[in-house]
């Protein structure tokens, strides 16, 4: 479980596919916080992961750099996502048409979705930093080698990201109390 | 050190990253400073927010359920690829079944409608007798004609009535019945024989190459009213169908439409559209026929039933016309790749699928797949053909080349193309793998 992506990417070009599973288990979380801010609903999220981490497996051939497995994965969840919505939209405006009087159900909402939103709020970098820091669990010095840049940038992203999550999260707040 | 100097480093001090000699600085400072102390808190109120959502969420387990459809999936691709002598029996089964017909039937009508795709370029000019021909084009509410893509003498026909945005299409090779609402994207498919209907999604890039026969003339017709720059050629009288009949020719590059009109009352009868290498044929027209609205109605029919399956056309690839050739090449040739590609050899194909022997309920049995997976595989293989249909229409240069070769043969190209604005092109070769090449480096 401690080996480098490429070492799985490997192994499951090689015909060893139950070594994926390493990878689904390291990055799952993240891949669910990242998706669970977009969709705002677990369900979705997890359906949506699923689905990513399935495309990913069968398109592993097509990557071209291992090291770059995690972000290659955020790239293919971001497509699934579009799929979704459209489907989702669809499926909405049909149900509509049959009964416009009812209120479509309110999203299951998972734990904390005002950080999940704030997070998937944030700018690209400073978004997969925070998902690889606390879903991911990973150590700073493991992102910059996993984000390809170097430690002190990992280190200042971290701290400005810090600083977009508490604003974002504030006016979130003052919004909600404005309503009530 | 001062305020801002201790904020840069509140985050690292937080998380511990600090080495020791800034952490000792940040915590000699924060003893001293109240407001630096407030914003620890509130970095240590994020970053236990922030680790207790990640502790929820790793909690949640999809190994196992990723693991078991990729299981699943593997499963299928094995036996969908496992050579000659596995591989008929799947696609009979597949091809069988009755949500893959109702998919590839449809897949026709959208790759026939895509060939029908409005036209760019140059306006066309007018003559005062070429614009009384095209009047009823233009005004009529209501079309029935009958389409043939390829030839007239082996192309399959279709019969279309088309109402305002609505088309209801049927076909000389297979019972079929399709309802398109071009407005609202969707389309209805008929199966008489099993009584099923599907309702499908033909939104995005399919929606806008879409559009039926009147609404292509239009177009036409209207940008030659816009701007008449070139000439309409008289080709004279001739007869067609019995009928004299005085002939209009439209040429831009890559494309040929030619109009024949009846010579006593100025009607369109026939029209020749030839787009790249397709070429489609309308005869038998008539204008302001009486529709029936139950006859171009979206809703389901009475008898029939609605399998709840959505199936969705709103995404193609190149990956789902490999499938396209794979069938043709492996189960319906035995092994050698077809002498051509072409719209009529595609709707051909189709219609030979459908018509193949019935499945036996053994060899159901043997093939461990579901309805829904079934259906996956048939819907690629209906996505195919309207990946190949939209190649042209989307400006890519496309060459067949596979004629005579072996299926397997993993040193011969079969199909190569270039997307619009791509330096390279794909190519695809006798053992379905693919590769990019520049142009100068294509195989001979």
């Amino acid at each position: 479980m401690s080996e480098a992506d490429e070492y799985y990417v490997g192994r499951c070009l090689d015909g060893h596919p139950d070594d994926f599973r390493y990878l689904v288990r390291r990055y799952q979380a993240v891949l669910l916080a990242h998706l669970a801010g977009k969709l705002g609903n677990k369900e979705a999220a997890e359906e949506v992961a699923q689905e990513s981490f399935v495309r990913a497996y069968f398109g592993m051939d097509k990557l071209k750099k291992p090291q770059m497995f995690f972000c290659w994965l955020f790239g293919i969840a971001d497509h699934v996502v579009k799929e979704h919505q459209r489907r989702e939209q669809i499926r909405r405006q049909r149900e509509r048409l049959r009964s416009f009087s009812e209120e479509a159900p309110k999203p299951e909402l998972s734990q904390d979705y005002a950080l999940e939103a704030a997070i998937a709020e944030l700018p690209e970098a400073y978004r997969q930093v925070i998902l690889l820091r606390y879903y991911g669990d990973h150590p700073c010095n493991q992102i910059a080698e996993r984000l390809n840049m170097p430690l002190g940038t990992v280190t200042k992203t971290l701290s400005r990201a810090y600083a977009m999550l508490r604003t974002s999260l504030q006016q979130e707040q003052r919004k909600e109390l404005n309503e009530v | 050190m001062n305020c801002a100097e201790c904020k840069e480093l509140l985050v690292g001090y937080v998380e511990g990253f600090l080495d020791e000699s800034r952490m000792r600085a940040v915590a000699e400072h924060l003893r001293g400073c109240s407001s630096c102390r407030g914003q620890v808190q509130q970095i240590e109120g994020l970053h236990e927010r922030l680790v207790a959502n990640g502790k929820a969420l790793a909690g949640s387990d999809l190994e196992n359920e990723v693991m078991n459809r990729i299981i699943r999936k593997q499963k299928i691709q094995l036996k969908a690829q496992g050579g000659l002598h596995t591989a008929p029996n799947i696609w009979r089964i597949i091809m069988k079944s009755k949500i893959t017909k109702l998919a590839i039937a449809a897949a026709i009508v959208i790759a026939a409608l895509i060939g029908l795709h409005s036209i760019g370029g140059n306006p066309l000019v007018a003559t005062v007798t070429f614009a009384e021909v095209i009047q009823p084009i233009l005004n009529a509410r209501t079309v029935v004609l009958d389409l043939i893509v390829g030839s007239e003498e082996t192309g399959p026909a279709m019969q279309d009535i088309v109402a305002g945005s609505k088309i209801r299409r049927t076909f000389s090779n297979m019972e079929t019945i399709l309802i398109i609402d071009l407005n609202n994207a969707r389309m209805l498919t008929l199966d008489p024989p099993s009584k099923s209907a599907v309702y499908m999604d033909i939104q995005g890039p399919l929606q806008e190459g879409t559009k039926s026969y009147l609404g292509l003339v239009r177009d036409i017709v209207s940008k030659i009213e816009d701007n008449p720059n070139i000439p309409v050629q008289e080709l004279g009288e001739r007869e067609i169908d019995g009928q004299r009949a005085v002939g209009f020719l439209l040429s831009e590059p890559n494309l040929k439409l030619t109009i024949w009109a009846d010579l006593k009352t100025a009607l369109p009868i026939r029209i020749e559209l030839l787009q790249g290498q397709t070429q489609t044929i309308i005869k038998n027209i008539e204008f302001d026929v009486l529709v029936d609205d139950s006859l171009v109605s979206m809703n389901v029919p009475a008898g029939y039933t609605l399998n709840e399956e959505e199936q969705d056309w709103t995404e193609f690839n190149e990956q789902d016309f490999i499938v396209v050739l794979r069938v043709w090449a492996e189960y319906v040739l035995g092994g050698k790749f077809p002498d051509s590609i072409s719209m009529e050899d595609l709707m051909n194909l189709t219609s030979q699928l459908a018509n193949m022997a019935p499945r036996t309920e053994d060899e159901v049995d043997q093939l461990d797949m579901s309805e829904e997976e079934k259906a996956q595989l048939g819907m690629s293989f209906g996505r195919g053909f309207v990946f190949f249909s939209q190649l042209e229409p989307s400006g890519a240069d496309w060459h067949y080349v596979g004629k005579g070769v072996e299926f397997g043969d993993a040193n011969t190209a079969v199909f190569l193309y270039r997307p619009k604005g791509s330096d390279t092109y794909r190519v695809i070769y006798g053992d379905l793998s693919v590769e990019d090449s520049a142009p100068e480096d294509l195989p001979k």
